[in-house]
């Protein structure tokens, strides 16, 4: 998955456990960028009567660099509160909820917004609703009005919004998972001799009826920039590099009276996340919850994987004489300098005609967007392979296929970028898990908190 | 010998000693304190009624500096073997070395 329960220790604790992170500026408000940062994987849509909430005890961050450093220059920290009106009933609803100050609704949960920039914290705003969980036609009847009155306006031209979304991420889980057996190409793989499949099959969408916790903040441009000139697609000032953390105090005891968890000590960092798919696929499992821990200025430690990427290893033992040329580039110990571009430092100017997003020398795994590229009218969901310098891996739309956009990456379809004598393998332009933006159900929002209304309990899974 | 505050932690709390970490570990409801001996070994000394007497009857000594706030305070051993210890309170943690009080502790909970 992009980063859902993508290593041991953080698998454990879903509610730190960053999903998704999406950057883009807004095709419905020229002049601003959001973020939008998912947490809690796998949500059952019917998961009463404790339906998911954030975490009370952790710390969720959305960090901006805009300097080109790899350190946070801007960073928009998000706690919640969770109330409970009725502590004698067991039931998350006592009755429809309709508004967000429903006496009907139980169990609900308040958040603070609190921008840190050059070491000065303020809080722009306090005490807003988050939206319940869908839960059904009779306890969250026009859900999706009611979600929308949590997007909550604040000065300075910023919005808000934390809540339960629908799944925006699609991903054949299943068929990736069982040894990358790629539905479209399984009658392709050597299936260990076992020759279970001899057609291709279209994908399967594992996510399709699941939700999310999305964190999403639309932000006026200026204030994500400043110092360095920009305006023009050029100006590496025009860039921002983004990521989002979670943290939790370090000592945590079950207190006996309390019947609760109680934590103590300074926050640390447990969770992190930037590109999709990197501490999934790149990282080894005896990394990943190190990786999770560090700050993006640390990761050249981190860079052999993203320059001998496993999986790029993987591709031509599993689907044997399908990719000849990324076999020998492999067997030549090639270092993937389009890879370390890409996630690492940005893709300089020159390397794409009218496109950059590079942020200098430091490697760190941000995800990076030119904010002087405009949304696209007719956006690609391949992004910049695909012709669209408005999506991945310039920043992240929430319909970017990127599982695809970074199979193909793998594969050697980027390459070319940095060794034009390299001819990448006819079918690395074609892999793909076989999904598109129709295998989500809910489809997606054109407007601000854009991933699309979530799935209820009582609907799903449907009979 | 008194206890080794390590320089890296800012704003020490004023009074951490052996009798300040075995008041805290007196608290009813909101003080834990977890032990670890060895690799892989944690066993936590919460709730041992010996540990909760004697700490107590140290406090009851001196009321001089009692520990700020209701919040938990959290004790980690987490090095038996040089007395190392981490000490959390509110968002702060400070690290204190104190073998013999290491030793007073895991003799208190085998």
């Amino acid at each position: 998955m992009s980063s859902h329960r993508e290593a041991p220790e953080i698998s454990t604790d879903p509610v730190a456990d960053s999903t998704d992170l999406y950057a883009f500026v807004s095709p419905d408000c020229p002049g601003t960028v959001t973020l939008i940062a998912n947490y809690i994987p796998l949500e059952g849509p019917a998961g009463g009567p404790n339906f998911y909430a954030f975490g009370d005890e952790v710390l969720y961050e959305i960090h901006v660099d805009n300097d080109a450093d790899a350190e946070p220059d801007l960073t928009f920290q998000f706690r919640f509160k969770t109330e409970l009106a009725d502590p004698d009933t067991f039931l998350y609803n006592t009755g429809p909820i309709t508004s967000l100050n429903s006496p009907n609704w139980n169990r609900r949960q308040t958040y603070r917004v609190t921008q840190v920039k050059n070491g000065k914290s303020t809080v722009l705003a306090d005490g807003l609703s988050c939206p319940p969980c869908n839960i059904g036609p009779l306890s969250t009847p026009n859900y999706a009005s009611l979600a929308q009155a949590a997007v909550h306006q604040l000065s300075g031209n910023i919005k808000v919004f934390a809540g339960q979304r629908a799944e925006g991420f699609y991903v054949d889980l299943g068929s990736i998972f069982d040894l990358a057996n790629l539905r479209p190409f399984q009658n392709l793989h050597n299936q260990f001799g076992m020759n279970v499949f001899s057609h291709p099959a279209p994908g399967v969408n594992a996510t399709a009826q699941l939700n999310v916790h999305s964190i999403a903040i639309q932000v006026p441009i200026g204030d994500l920039l400043w110092g360095s000139p920009h305006g023009k697609v050029t100006d590496q000032g025009s860039v921002i590099g983004v990521w989002t953390t979670a943290s939790r105090q370090r000592a945590h005891v079950w207190d006996t009276h309390k019947h609760k968890n109680v934590w103590s000590g300074p926050f640390h960092q447990v969770s992190r996340l930037a590109n999709p798919l990197v501490n999934e696929v790149l990282i080894p499992l005896g990394q990943k919850d190190f990786w999770n821990t560090q700050p993006p200025r640390n990761d050249k430690v981190f860079a052999s994987h993203y320059a001998q990427p496993e999986l790029a290893g993987l591709l031509p033992v599993l689907y044997p004489g399908v990719f000849p040329n990324l076999a020998k580039l492999v067997a030549a110990k090639t270092a993937r300098a389009d890879l370390e571009a890409i996630l690492l430092t940005g893709i300089p100017t020159g390397v794409v005609p009218g496109f950059q997003n590079f942020t200098g020398g430091v490697q760190a795994d941000m995800l990076r967007l030119n904010t002087a590229i405009p949304a696209s009218h007719s956006p690609n969901i391949l992004g910049l392979i695909g012709g669209d310098p408005a999506g991945f891996p310039n920043g992240r739309r929430v319909f970017d296929d990127v599982v695809t956009v970074e199979l193909r990456a793998i594969a050697g379809v980027t390459v070319p970028l940095v060794d034009k004598t390299f001819t990448p393998d006819a079918a690395a332009g074609l892999i793909t898990d076989g999904l598109t933006p129709s295998s989500v159900p809910s489809g997606y929002l054109s407007t601000f908190p854009y991933l699309g209304v979530p799935y209820g309990g009582f609907e799903t899974p449907s009979s | 010998m008194p206890p080794e505050i390590h320089a890296d932690q800012s704003q020490p709390p004023a009074s951490l000693s052996r009798r300040s970490l075995l008041r805290g570990a007196a608290g009813v409801g909101a003080v834990s304190v977890a032990a670890a001996a060895g690799a892989g070994t944690i066993f936590a000394a919460a709730g041992s009624a010996n540990a909760a007497t004697d700490a107590h009857a140290d406090a009851v000594t001196d009321t001089a500096a009692h520990p700020a706030g209701d919040e938990p305070l959290v004790v980690y051993l987490r090095d038996a073997a040089t007395g190392e210890f981490e000490v959390f309170h509110g968002t702060r943690q400070v690290r204190v070395r104190d073998r013999k009080l290491a030793v007073q502790l895991l003799n208190q909970v085998r």
